[in-house]
C-alpha cells in the first residue's frame, strides 16, 4: 500500500514539475514583452500578402502597403501622391508623388515604381473586373522622377476612390516582382506602409514591426503580432490571460468573440470596446426576374419588407451589435442621404398589400392567386448562424400573413452561383461597404454575375441600366447626385433590396490604448495612429 | 515470415489505388465548376466567364477525367499533390508541416495513452473486482464521457488563466503540449484501457495459465507470460490509435490553435481548396493502411499461428 502511494506522489510531483517548467517559460515570454505592442487574434492566416491578388488578409495588407490617395470621411486626401490634377476632359490624371519615400527594402518610391505596379495590375486585368477602373485605364506614363500620368479611355468619376482601395492599386517594391510581373507570385512583401512584415509562420503567427523610415513618422506601437486563433472560447481566454490584447471584426465580417464576451472584457476594466459607424447593409435580395415566381410581384416584395421585424433581429439575433436598416444604404454613404421612406414592420399593411394584389386566402392557409400558392424559397449561407436564425424568424412571421417561405442553407459559393444564374426567389446578401458604395453595389445591379436577374423584372430595368452607365462617367457632380437619387429611389420603390440591419466593425483593445479609429476602406485599421497612454 | 510481409504489403497497394480514385472522383462530383471554385477560393471579387475559361485551361480542367486522374496519381507518388487553390503554393508545403505538427501531438498522446492504458489495464486485471479496479473503471468512464471541447476549455481556464501555469494555446513552447496531450489522453485512454484489461482477463482463465499455476510457476512469471500474449491487442490498439487520433484531432487542434492537419483541413473545406482536401484524405487513408499492415506484421511476428492462417 505504501509503495502505491509513493508511486502516486511521485507521479503527481512529476506532473506539477512539468507544469511548473512551462509556467516559468511562459512568464519569461510575458516579461520580455514591452508595453508598446499589440497582439491581435484572427481566425485566418494572413496568407499570400501579394497586394495585387486577393487571398491575403486585408488588415495585414493595410499595414504594409499604401495607395496614391486615401479615402477619408472628408473625401479623397493625399497619401503617396501629394497632389494631382485632372485634365478638363476627365481622362488624364497627373499625380505629383511624395518625395523621399522608400520601400521597406530600401528601393526608392518614384514614378517608375508606380508605373510598374499599375502595369503589373493591368496585365492581370481579368481578375480585377470588379473594380471598373481596371477596364478604363488606357495607359501609364512617367513624366518626371516624381510625376506620373494615368490615362483613361473615358472619364470615370470613381477613379480616385478606386485608386484608394486596399487592393489592387497599391505599391510593392519592383525588386519583389517576378519577371516584371506580380500575377504569378512575388519574391517579397515590401511596401511603403507604416509596418514591415518581419516574420510569418503559416497558420500560426505573423509579426509586423514599425517602419522606422516611414515618411509620416515612426508609428508609436513598435510591434504588431498576428496570432491565428479560433473564434470563441480560446480567443476569449487568451484575451483574459493577456496572450492577445486586441481583436476586431475580420474581413469576412466575423467577430472573434461574441457580444457577451466583449461586455465581460469591458467590465473587467482591462479592455475597451469601440464600434464604428454603419459600414454596410445586410439585406435580402428579391429576384424580380424569376419567371413564374410570386417574387415577380412588387406587392409580394413589399409585403416581405413590411413583415420583417428588424428591431427584434438587431436586438435579439445580433444582441444590439447591429442596428435596424431602413434603406439599402445608410445615410452616411455618399449620395445616399436622399430621404427615402423606410417601410416599417407592419403586418396589417403587408396583408393589405397582398389582398389588393389579388393574393387571397381562406382561413389560415397559404394565399393563392390564379391557382398559384404564395410560396417562395429563401436561400441563406449555411455557415452563417445569424442568417439561419433570421430566416427562421422571417419564415415564422410571414406564415401569419399567408406566405409560405421555404428555407435552404447552402455554402457561399453555391449562393453566389445562384445569384449569377438568377436561380432563386430570395437570398441573403450584403452591400460592398462604405468605401465602395454606392458605386460598387450600384455597378453590381447590372453585372451578370451579381444582381442583373434581380433587377431584370422591373419595368424600368432598361432605363436603370442606362442611368447606371451614365452615373459612372458623368463629370457633373449635380447630375451625378440626381442620377444616384433616381437609381436608389427606383430600387427602393420596387423593393428589390430588402434591408435588414446595418453592420459595423468592433474593436476590443486594451483600456489604455488611444487613437482607435476606423478607415473608410472598412477592414483595415489605422494602427499607425494608435498609441498607449 | 518474408513471404507474409510481401503478401501483406502487396494487398495494401490496390487498396490505396481504390482510395485514391474515390478521393479524386468524390471531389469532382461537386456540382460546382472547379475553375469557379478556384477563383472564389482566391477571393477574386468578380468572376467573369472569360476568367473561368482562362482558369479552366490553366488548370487543365478541359482534359478527360481519367487522364487527369492518372496525372494526379503519378504526381502524388512523387509527393506532388498539386497547388493549393487558395495560396497557389504546392499542397505539400502546406500539408507537410501541418502533418508533422499533428504527428508530434499524436505521437506524444499515443505514448501517454499507451502507458496509461497498458499500466492501468494490467493493474485492474490483476485486481479484478477490487476497489482499485472499480474506482479506476468508474473514473475512466466519467472522464471518457466528457466532451473534449468542454474539457479543453475548462482546462485552459483553470491551468492557463486562473493558475497562469501554461499557455492557453499554440505550440511555441514544450509547455504548449501539456494541455492538448492531456485532453487527448483523457478522451482515449479510457477506451483503450478497457480493451487491454479485458484482454488480460481473458488470459487469466486460459488453460496455459491454469497449467502454469498447477506446475507451481511463480506468479511473476505467469503474469509476464500473460502480458506477452495480451501484447497482441496492445499492438493493434497502438497501431490503430495513431491514424484514428491523426484524423480526429480537429476539435482539440482548433481549440488549442494547434497548426496541424485539423486546422488546415477545416480551412480547406470551408475554402473549397480541393487539392488540399484530396491530399489530406489520401494521406490519412494511407496512414490507416500503413499502420494496419504494420500491426498485422508485428502480430504475426508475435504469434506464428497468424502467419499460417494467411
Amino acid at each position: 500500500m505504501r509503495k502505491k502511494s509513493t508511486i502516486f506522489v511521485a507521479a503527481v510531483t512529476l506532473v506539477m514539475l512539468l507544469a511548473g517548467c512551462g509556467a516559468a517559460e511562459n512568464r519569461q515570454a510575458e516579461a520580455g514583452k514591452p508595453g508598446q505592442e499589440l497582439v491581435y487574434a484572427t481566425v485566418k492566416d494572413i496568407n499570400d500578402m501579394n497586394p495585387h491578388l486577393y487571398p491575403g488578409s486585408m488588415p495585414a495588407q493595410g499595414m504594409v502597403y499604401e495607395s496614391l490617395v486615401e479615402n477619408t470621411a472628408d473625401g479623397i486626401q493625399p497619401l503617396l501622391a501629394e497632389s494631382w490634377e485632372i485634365s478638363p476632359d476627365g481622362t488624364v490624371y497627373t499625380f505629383h508623388l511624395r518625395q523621399g519615400v522608400t520601400f521597406h527594402d530600401g528601393e526608392a518610391f518614384n514614378a517608375e515604381a508606380v508605373k510598374q505596379n499599375i502595369d503589373a495590375v493591368q496585365h492581370n486585368s481579368a481578375k480585377h473586373t470588379w473594380i471598373r477602373l481596371s477596364s478604363k485605364i488606357k495607359g501609364t506614363k512617367v513624366t518626371g522622377e516624381h510625376t506620373f500620368k494615368l490615362i483613361l479611355s473615358e472619364p470615370y468619376y470613381p477613379a480616385l476612390l478606386e485608386l484608394s482601395m486596399t487592393r489592387p492599386y497599391v505599391f510593392l517594391s519592383p525588386k519583389d516582382f517576378q519577371n516584371g510581373e506580380t500575377k504569378d507570385g512575388v519574391k517579397g512583401y515590401h511596401g511603403t506602409g507604416p509596418y514591415r512584415l518581419t516574420e510569418h509562420l503559416t497558420d500560426q503567427s505573423a509579426v509586423f514591426e514599425a517602419n522606422a523610415k516611414y515618411w509620416n513618422g515612426t508609428p508609436f506601437i513598435s510591434k504588431i503580432t498576428v496570432k491565428v486563433l479560433p473564434t470563441g472560447e480560446t480567443t476569449f481566454l487568451a484575451l483574459q490571460k493577456g496572450e492577445v490584447n486586441f481583436v476586431f471584426t475580420d474581413d469576412r465580417g466575423t467577430d472573434s468573440i461574441d457580444t457577451e464576451a466583449m461586455d465581460r472584457l469591458a467590465e473587467s476594466g482591462a479592455y475597451q470596446v469601440v464600434r464604428s459607424e454603419p459600414m454596410n447593409t445586410k439585406m435580402i435580395v428579391a429576384n424580380s426576374g424569376k419567371a413564374d415566381s410570386p417574387v415577380q410581384d412588387k406587392a409580394v416584395r413589399e409585403a416581405v419588407w413590411h413583415a420583417i421585424d428588424r428591431d427584434t433581429i438587431a436586438s435579439q439575433i445580433f444582441s444590439g451589435k447591429e442596428t435596424p436598416a431602413g434603406t439599402l444604404f445608410s445615410s452616411n454613404v455618399n449620395y445616399a442621404d436622399i430621404g427615402l421612406k423606410p417601410r416599417a414592420y407592419d403586418l396589417q399593411k403587408a396583408e393589405r398589400l397582398l389582398e389588393e394584389a389579388g393574393w387571397t386566402r381562406s382561413g389560415e392557409e397559404t394565399r393563392m392567386k390564379e391557382g398559384k400558392p404564395l410560396t417562395m424559397t429563401l436561400f441563406y449561407d449555411a455557415a452563417s448562424l445569424s442568417q439561419k436564425t433570421e430566416a427562421e424568424l422571417i419564415q415564422n412571421t410571414v406564415k401569419g400573413i399567408g406566405m409560405k417561405l421555404e428555407l435552404l442553407g447552402e455554402d457561399s459559393s453555391s449562393i453566389a452561383s445562384r445569384r449569377a444564374a438568377g436561380d432563386y426567389d430570395l437570398l441573403f446578401n450584403q452591400t460592398w461597404g462604405l468605401a465602395y458604395d454606392p458605386q460598387s453595389t450600384v455597378s453590381a445591379f447590372t453585372s451578370e454575375t451579381a444582381y442583373y436577374h434581380a433587377i431584370k423584372g422591373i419595368s424600368r430595368a432598361e432605363q436603370l441600366k442606362d442611368e447606371i452607365e451614365e452615373v459612372m462617367v458623368t463629370t457633373d457632380e449635380e447630375k451625378r447626385k440626381a442620377l444616384y437619387a433616381d437609381i436608389l429611389t427606383t430600387v427602393h420603390e420596387e423593393a428589390i433590396f430588402i434591408p435588414l440591419t446595418n453592420g459595423n466593425l468592433t474593436v476590443v483593445a486594451p483600456g489604455n490604448l488611444q487613437g482607435i479609429g476606423f478607415k473608410q476602406t472598412q477592414f483595415e485599421l489605422p494602427f499607425e495612429r494608435m498609441s498607449f497612454k | 515470415m518474408n513471404g507474409y510481409i510481401i503478401k501483406r504489403t502487396l494487398l495494401a497497394a490496390p487498396l490505396l489505388i481504390i482510395i485514391s480514385f474515390l478521393t479524386f472522383a468524390l471531389n469532382h462530383l461537386s456540382p460546382l465548376n472547379p475553375a469557379e471554385v478556384v477563383l472564389r477560393a482566391q477571393g477574386v471579387p468578380q468572376i467573369t466567364q472569360a476568367l473561368i475559361a482562362e482558369t479552366e485551361a490553366a488548370l487543365g480542367m478541359d482534359r478527360p477525367f481519367l487522364i487527369r486522374y492518372a496525372d494526379w496519381l503519378a504526381s502524388c507518388l512523387r509527393l506532388d499533390f498539386g497547388d493549393s487553390y487558395i495560396t497557389g503554393t504546392p499542397v505539400w508545403s502546406l500539408l507537410g508541416p501541418a502533418l508533422l505538427n499533428t504527428l508530434k501531438l499524436t505521437m506524444v498522446s499515443v505514448i501517454a495513452i499507451l502507458a496509461l492504458s497498458v499500466g492501468l489495464g494490467i493493474l485492474c486485471a490483476l485486481k479484478e473486482g477490487r476497489l482499485l479496479d472499480r474506482s479506476v473503471r468508474g473514473v475512466s468512464f466519467f472522464l471518457t464521457s466528457m466532451p473534449s471541447a468542454w474539457l479543453a476549455a475548462m482546462m485552459i481556464w483553470y491551468f492557463s488563466v486562473k493558475l497562469d501555469w501554461l499557455p492557453t494555446s499554440g505550440m511555441d513552447s514544450s509547455a504548449g503540449y501539456i494541455l492538448p496531450v492531456t485532453v487527448l489522453t483523457v478522451s482515449y485512454a479510457g477506451i483503450y484501457f478497457r480493451i487491454i484489461r479485458s484482454s488480460m482477463l481473458s488470459q487469466l482463465y486460459e488453460d496455459y495459465t491454469l497449467y502454469a499455476r498447477a506446475c507451481g510457476l511463480p506468479e511473476r512469471k505467469i503474469t509476464l507470460r500473460m502480458l506477452k500474449n495480451s501484447m497482441q491487442v496492445a499492438v493493434s490498439v497502438f497501431c490503430m490509435a495513431v491514424p484514428v487520433i491523426l484524423g480526429s484531432t480537429v476539435v482539440v487542434e482548433s481549440i488549442f490553435a494547434w497548426p496541424g492537419l485539423g486546422a488546415l483541413t477545416v480551412n480547406s473545406i470551408l475554402g473549397r481548396d480541393f487539392p488540399v482536401i484530396q491530399a489530406y484524405v489520401l494521406v490519412l487513408a494511407a496512414s490507416f493502411v500503413v499502420f494496419n499492415t504494420l500491426s498485422d506484421l508485428i502480430n504475426a511476428a508475435l504469434n506464428p499461428r497468424l502467419r499460417k492462417e494467411f
